[in-house]
């Protein structure tokens, strides 16, 4: 493919797809923010990380955003006391899991703008390719 | 140049569905021969059917949760460029056919 306008449409669908994959991480952070361990003193849901990359596209000869690897959060667990609880330790002290809702918000709003943002470079690439083809239309 | 324009118009006349596309690859071998203008429009025809082909692949894998939706629209909005593309110049060739022939000798 050598047309850089349908290059750069291919490249924004690679971009929703990443930002889509950033949405299913965000939302299983958001969803298990309250994930305890089902075993007394063991760790609960670690917060899960997205990290992207730029990967050479053989079939397209270009650059496209790639998803490099779902690591996890190293940030330490948040202690509370519960001792009624069945995931509690020997001192009663439940761990939670290291999500903050207030950063998952944040990152979730990110990514909805760099969606956004995708969505309408393929618009302004398809509105070009298709006023150029009207050329041959208008008569 | 009338020969040149008259297979091509009947083999692009034919890419509308995906039935049409053995018409369009047996016109397919002459390209080799030469860059004439009908073997340019023969070929451009069969790209446009592949990548009507590859749109509706996707779009059923789509239904089947197989592929996600941003593929089915990109694939889907490939194939709508390249057939509004292969319509254009269709139209284009059909009219330079029919001026010729209106030709008064």
């Amino acid at each position: 493919m050598s047309d850089p306008l349908k290059i750069s449409q291919s490249i924004a669908a690679a971009g929703l797809d990443a930002q889509s994959h950033r949405m299913r991480i965000i939302a299983e952070n958001m969803a298990n923010s309250q994930s305890t361990a089902s075993t007394p003193g063991g760790d609960p849901y670690a917060r899960k990380t997205i990290m992207f990359s730029n990967d050479f596209d053989e079939a397209l000869g270009a650059n496209v955003i790639g998803v490099e690897q779902i690591g996890t959060d190293k940030a330490p667990f948040r202690i509370e006391r519960n001792p009624s609880h069945p995931a509690a330790d020997a001192n009663g002290n439940v761990k939670y899991p290291n999500v903050n809702m207030l950063v998952e918000m944040a990152d979730m709003r990110e990514a909805n703008r760099s969606y956004e943002a995708n969505l309408q470079m393929m618009k302004q690439s398809r509105a070009m390719v298709m006023s150029t083809v009207d050329l041959l239309r208008s008569t | 140049m009338l020969e040149q324009i008259a297979p091509a118009v009947s083999g692009v006349g034919k890419a509308s569905p995906v039935q049409g596309d053995t018409a369009i690859r047996s016109a397919r071998p002459v390209q080799e021969t030469g860059s004439d203008f009908g073997s340019m429009l023969a070929q451009m025809a069969g790209d446009t059917v592949d990548t009507i082909k590859s749109a509706e692949a996707t779009s059923v894998a789509g239904i089947r949760d197989k592929a996600s939706v941003q593929q089915v629209v990109e694939s889907v909005m490939a194939a709508e460029q390249s057939l509004q593309t292969a319509l254009a110049v269709r139209d284009k060739v059909v009219s330079a056919y029919m001026e010729i022939s209106r030709m008064a000798i």
